[in-house]
């Protein structure tokens, strides 16, 4: 087995674990942790595909960024909570489960039937070919998700402040 | 190199998991989770394509830093929405919050 190999399988497990552990454990705070762990191990996906450029980008953002956003957000609200009483009905769950589990299962057959060839040696983007390509075609909806940005901010502190008397 | 096949089978299992957290579970701090966890299963696509994907060029990595981008914005708003919410009606579960509901 090569060494990419054994990596991808290392990063696929880590990162199946913690997306389940996110669904499994009791405790939110310990959900948040197994969601960092996920995007870690994410971030070690993209270093592996030869986009180091986003595994960094990934690593400030998820792991930096919106990890502590989750975590603030968590202890303003309603932590102490394990669970609501009454889950949902095991009906719905069910069902949720099969049109799931179906669309995985029409997914994997679409991808593991299809032919794509993929190269041996991967593509490495380097940062600046990134910058290249971000402020020359794309320097339109580079300026517009900067809007979005502000807008988001803006609006993130209008709602969450509290209501003037 | 790992065959491009394997990637996106890992996306697409990753895609369904949080699909399925997103249908039954009840925590809305929990939802937003598995939506970035969905977004994230796209990003996976997005760099396996644009790293060793038939016609591998730079374009898939920008766009990646685009959904980065709006995911972020999005937890931000999400969890404002969340923190007023809990301000006004006392709880986050998602089922209690049936205002809007016909």
């Amino acid at each position: 087995m090569s060494p990419q190999t054994v990596f991808f399988i290392i990063f696929s497990v880590v990162i199946l674990v913690c997306a389940v552990l996110v669904l499994a454990l009791n405790r939110i705070s310990h959900r948040l942790v197994a969601m960092a762990f996920c995007f870690f191990a994410i971030a070690g996906m993209y270093f592996l595909l030869g986009a180091e450029f986003i595994g960094i980008i990934q690593i400030m953002v998820y792991v930096g960024a919106i990890s502590i956003l989750f975590i603030f957000g968590m202890m303003l609200t309603d932590h102490r909570a394990v669970g609501f009483g009454p889950e949902r009905s095991q009906l719905h769950k069910v069902f949720s489960f099969l049109g799931v589990s179906t669309l995985l299962g029409m997914m994997l057959y679409g991808i593991l039937t299809a032919d794509l060839a993929s190269s041996s040696e991967p593509f490495v983007g380097s940062v600046e070919a990134i910058g290249l390509e971000l402020y020359g075609n794309y320097v339109i909806a580079f300026q517009g998700v900067a809007v979005l940005l502000l807008a988001a901010l803006v609006g993130a502190i209008v709602i969450a402040r509290k209501e003037a008397e | 190199m790992v065959s491009i096949q394997f990637f996106l089978a890992l996306a697409a299992i990753l895609f369904c998991i949080g699909l399925y957290g997103v249908l039954t579970r009840r925590h809305l701090v929990v939802v937003l989770i598995c939506i970035e966890l969905m977004l994230n299963a796209v990003n996976i696509n997005l760099v396996a394509f644009s790293s060793i994907g038939p016609f591998a060029n730079i374009t898939g990595q920008v766009f990646t830093l685009f959904v980065i981008t709006v995911a972020a914005a999005e937890a931000a708003v999400g969890l404002a929405i969340l923190i007023a919410l809990y301000r006004n009606r006392a709880s986050i579960d998602a089922i209690k919050q049936d205002l809007l509901r016909w």
